[in-house]
């Protein structure tokens, strides 16, 4: 069946995010008070799985191996079964 | 002979530097492999150059990490033969695990393209026989160069004498302004605990004969010569 995984990838907290940083200055720069910015990226896959639990574990291979680089960040996911509309 | 395996992936852009830069180097052949049916059997070393590998999509160096090519270079590597990783050759080292640590982006976000000063910390490596204390200059072209680890691992990695090359001044002193990138401790270069596999982000084939404007990643690639081993700057300069 069919599984649609949304994941989520983020730095540490321990590691700085320059990115985020840049940000923050610039909605500053808008007026906007912010105290932290934090980027991260959301990745959406389609995939084909016999059921939930091999899904999920697929979707652990997926962050472990490639998605996420363990050094540096973290990742979290939700799972539905279809395809988004 | 020593003979040399560069890797090229997509988006590899050094390989031909390397290639020519190892022309220099007395008995020391080296081809070009694609990353797809690359074979290292019959090689002594191979180097992982510099590039965007994949569009440094995901990371820099993740998606060349599962290449056919990094699963022949962890077995090489494995079996104890030389690797050496430049720029993206490092990025891709330290995802595949291969060396300790990460490359992010640079702090101050810059893209660095320039000539820096780094100090050999350690000549417990065959890439940098003979060059103890020596103070390199080279250039960097990289925009995720800082290197990060947690501190349990910049603590091992300390203590091990796995760090092989610090930014530093011209002097060799390794001061905030002379770390191009953010790089904990200054770090330009690490090893592996075996000891045989090295990456930096400097670029020593970009300087190793005086018409390019340095010789000082000469004296490293020589190092694959065993007879010339940390003599060769007489001879190019």
């Amino acid at each position: 069946m069919m599984f649609t995984a949304t994941i989520r990838v983020f730095p540490k907290s321990e590691v700085r995010d320059p990115q985020g940083e840049a940000v923050r200055g610039a909605l500053r720069s808008l007026g906007i008070a912010v105290s932290d910015v934090r980027t991260g990226k959301e990745i959406i896959v389609t995939f084909e799985a016999a059921d939930e639990n091999a899904a999920r574990d697929a979707v652990g291979v997926m962050g472990r191996e490639l998605l996420a680089n363990p050094v540096i960040e973290l990742y979290e996911f939700t799972l539905i079964a279809g395809v988004p509309v | 002979m020593t003979r040399v395996a560069i890797l090229r992936y997509p988006g590899t852009w050094s390989e031909r530097d390397f290639q020519h830069a190892l022309s220099l180097v007395p008995g020391v052949e080296s081809d070009i492999l694609w990353h797809e049916d690359a074979d290292l059997a019959g090689y002594d070393a191979a180097i992982v150059p510099g590039g965007f590998t994949y569009g440094d999509y995901v990371r820099a160096g993740a998606i060349a990490k599962i290449s056919p090519a990094t699963r022949a270079l962890r077995r090489f590597a494995e079996a104890g033969k030389l690797v050496l990783g430049s720029c993206n050759g490092f990025q891709i080292l330290c995802e595949a695990g291969l060396l300790p640590g990460a490359l992010v982006r640079n702090r101050g976000l810059e893209f660095r393209c320039d000539w820096v000063h780094m100090r050999v910390e350690s000549d417990k490596t065959s890439w940098t026989a003979g060059l103890q204390g020596a103070v390199l200059r080279m250039p960097i072209a990289h925009g995720e160069g800082c290197w990060v680890a947690d501190d349990e691992t910049l603590s091992d990695v300390e203590s091990r004498g796995q760090v092989v090359f610090r930014y530093t001044d011209e002097r060799g002193g390794a001061t905030p302004a002379s770390n191009p990138n953010g790089s904990l401790a200054n770090i330009a270069g690490v090893c592996n605990e075996g000891r045989n596999v090295v990456g930096l982000m400097p670029h020593p084939e970009r300087c190793s004969e005086a018409l390019l404007g340095g010789t000082d990643g000469y004296r490293v690639l020589a190092n694959l010569a065993p007879a010339m081993a940390g003599t060769a700057p007489a001879i190019y300069r």
